[in-house]
């Protein structure tokens, strides 16, 4: 039992598991990961039944890659333990241990004294132990290492909960409507827009989110900037195009505007009426002059044409509509306008402090990592014969005291 | 300004060839030249930069041309800072290629400008991508510094050589320095995703490919601080670790498409 415990905290299994979790991550960004099981066996067709058993087509979501980060994240778990608790226990003997170090070199009483002077010019604490002079500096240092894996530790875990924890909606809302969701949040598209005051290309949303106990905010999404509410965040992450037309009933002359992203069929009785089968971005005509439409690569619409199903006492036939043409078919008039553009919204619901916590431990990485590089500590330790370094990065002290008396020798 | 481009390309070439000739003849007037025409290149390379950011209106970090062009100037910017500090010349005739070797590359690419595309248009963009530039010239010249290494040991010099322990001290602050960035890099680069794609981390290849060299370099560093290694094997380490930096740069755009494949 107490093998297994130091192996699992041991940093020779760290790695282990850092180098397996590499080898994973190439296998996974090599392989295309989540797409349909027929991709895989027409780009793979003799190796797929193997890919899909070793689940290499979700591999970050497979038990084994799971199981790695869990137990890296006991390795860390028990590391930072190790870590804090060698802090703690080798703060209170340090200068203790110091003092006991043999001398690495020999110094005459001058180059003591130099050695003295350039420890105190770099403000270093002097300490008398044991007959010994312990000069220290930084000693902040000797945590870097246990902030570092704690907060790589947090990261791990918060990440996992604000990758796997949010509930995520994914919607495409008409400008000038709503959609609420089961909670009985509302999200009202008021407008949207694809270029920004510059007239650049840019996509934004005017939005209101209504939360279920009736508290509003009102603001513009767009692409890296969504609008936080409540527990609710949301993003502008894609856009749309929908035909567009206006409905007039001919006997009454009251009218409706209609945004149509999907087919439909506008009808008064639900016998006669016209289907809105699709809108096209652009169309050319055959040597035969027949209208073909055509997409466009650009996403712009630059020549709109709406295909068109006419269905009147049970006889059907097709017709294409351009912006500004008007259909009159079962007692309806069609005026058909521009296609209008609509945003994708998502919205993502996320668990209270998720967010908050997971940003406090990048930060703390971040502090863990200068700590643990850029403010070594300095431990030296000298007598009346010479000195030695100590502490847990000696190399960076000990090179530089050796150029320094390198320095002397040359001059 | 694709003139300014290509005259700090020469200039580095020249320098390269000075430096080259320099070493092998061991001629101090050659190398000192060498010196002075590299700090020249890197003077019209920060020129340069500074006007295709001018008439970009933005950083000039957006597309496989910038970000190059970028690298290959931190490189040579550290190089300089490093040489400045050392006075010692052991590093440029390693690290001088490495730059004009990523220039050339920045020099295959497309140099239009175009407007940032919506998704780039974030606080964070210098901050990501500026930390990038950063790390991955700090990983090429401790690679650059383990080629030294190596090639010092090989003419005979042993592990406790004062000049030997200077390479691996150096090579180790370097990784700390790049990995530092590295990490500023991957949890930026996390924070803006959250904002612009709603996800913190989606394994898209360049995220996989960013963890990837961090773990190469944590290990490192754990092998490093923890288990005292030093020497041969861990210069060998850094030299092999380069060609990933710069798949994780070029190789990932290139060959495996994702949500950063923008220029």
């Amino acid at each position: 039992m107490k093998k297994i415990w130091k192996t699992l905290r041991s940093m020779r299994f760290g790695i282990l598991l850092l180098a397996l979790i590499g080898v994973c991550s190439v296998l996974g960004s090599l392989i295309p990961q989540g797409r349909e099981i027929a991709f895989y066996a027409e780009n793979y067709p003799t190796t797929h039944p193997v890919l899909l058993v070793l689940q290499l087509n979700e591999l970050f979501k497979s038990w084994y890659f799971v199981l790695l980060t869990a137990l890296l994240c006991l390795n860390l778990t028990l590391c930072s333990l190790v870590r804090i608790v060698s802090v703690v226990k080798g703060g209170r003997t340090l200068h203790e241990s110091a003092a006991r170090l043999p001398n690495e070199a020999a110094l005459t009483p001058e180059e003591l004294a130099k050695l003295e002077g350039f420890l105190a010019s770099r403000r270093c604490r002097k300490t008398e132990t044991g007959g010994a002079r312990v000069y220290t500096r930084r000693l902040i240092g000797r945590c870097g290492s246990f902030i570092t894996h704690l907060a790589i530790l947090l990261t791990v875990l918060f990440g996992a909960a604000g990758l796997y924890l949010p509930q995520v909606t994914d919607l495409d809302c008409m400008p000038g409507e709503s959609v609420t969701l089961p909670d009985g949040a509302n999200f009202a598209v008021r407008a949207f827009r694809t270029q920004n005051a510059e007239g650049k290309l840019d996509y934004a949303s005017d939005l209101t989110i209504t939360l279920p106990d009736g508290r509003s905010r009102t603001g513009v999404i767009s692409v890296n900037h969504p609008l936080s509410f409540g527990n609710y965040k949301v993003y502008q992450q894609t856009y749309g195009t929908a035909g567009s037309v206006t409905v007039t009933n001919v006997a009454t002359g009251g009218s409706d505007d209609f945004l149509l992203p999907d087919p439909a069929f506008l009808s008064l009785d639900n016998y006669n009426g016209l289907w809105v089968l699709a809108v096209y971005p652009d169309f050319y005509y055959t040597p035969e002059g027949v209208l073909t439409p055509t997409g466009s690569a650009t996403g712009d619409y630059p020549n709109p044409v709406y295909l068109l199903q006419r269905s009147e006492e049970g006889v059907s036939s097709q017709e294409v509509a351009f912006p500004g043409t008007v259909v009159e078919v079962g007692g309806l008039s069609f005026r058909f306008n521009d296609p209008a553009r609509y945003p994708g919204l998502r919205i993502k619901v996320t668990p209270g402090a998720v967010t908050t916590l997971l940003f406090a431990s990048f930060v703390l990485m971040i502090a863990g990592l200068f700590i643990t590089f850029f403010l070594p500590p300095v431990v030296v330790k000298v007598d009346g014969e010479g000195y030695a370094v100590g502490g847990p990065k000696p190399e960076g002290t000990r090179l530089e005291l050796r150029a320094l008396f390198e320095r002397e020798k040359e001059t | 300004m694709k003139i300014l481009f290509f005259a700090a390309f020469l200039i580095y070439a020249a320098a390269v060839i000075l430096q080259f000739a320099g070493t092998a003849f061991k001629k101090e007037k050659l190398l000192k030249a060498a010196r002075f025409v590299f700090l020249g290149a890197l003077a019209v390379h920060t020129v340069f930069i500074i006007v295709r950011g001018v008439a970009a209106g933005r950083l000039p970090l957006s597309n496989q041309f910038e970000f190059a062009n970028a690298f290959a100037w931190g490189i040579a910017l550290m190089l300089a800072v490093l040489r400045g500090r050392m006075k010692t010349d052991w590093l440029s005739v390693a690290a001088m290629p490495m730059a004009l070797l990523v220039l050339t590359y920045a020099a295959l690419q497309p140099m239009e400008i175009h407007d940032l595309m919506p998704a780039l248009r974030s606080g964070w963009f210098g901050i990501h991508i500026g930390s990038a530039v950063l790390s991955y010239a700090a990983f090429v010249l401790a690679g650059c510094v383990g080629l030294r290494y190596v090639l010092a040991v090989k003419k005979g010099a042993d592990a406790g050589d004062a000049r030997l322990q200077q390479m691996d001290f150096l090579s180790y602050r370097l990784v700390a320095f790049g990995f530092l960035f590295l990490t500023v890099v991957i949890l930026s680069g996390a924070i803006w995703a959250e904002q612009a794609w709603s996800a913190f981390w989606t394994w898209d290849p360049k995220e996989v490919w960013a963890l990837i060299t961090w773990i190469i370099y944590a290990v490192y560093l754990h092998l490093r601080l923890r288990a005292k290694k030093q020497g041969v094997k861990m210069a060998w380490y850094l030299i092999i670790a380069v060609p990933v930096v710069f798949f994780t740069f070029a190789g990932v755009n290139t060959l495996l498409p994702g949500l950063h494949s923008y220029g």
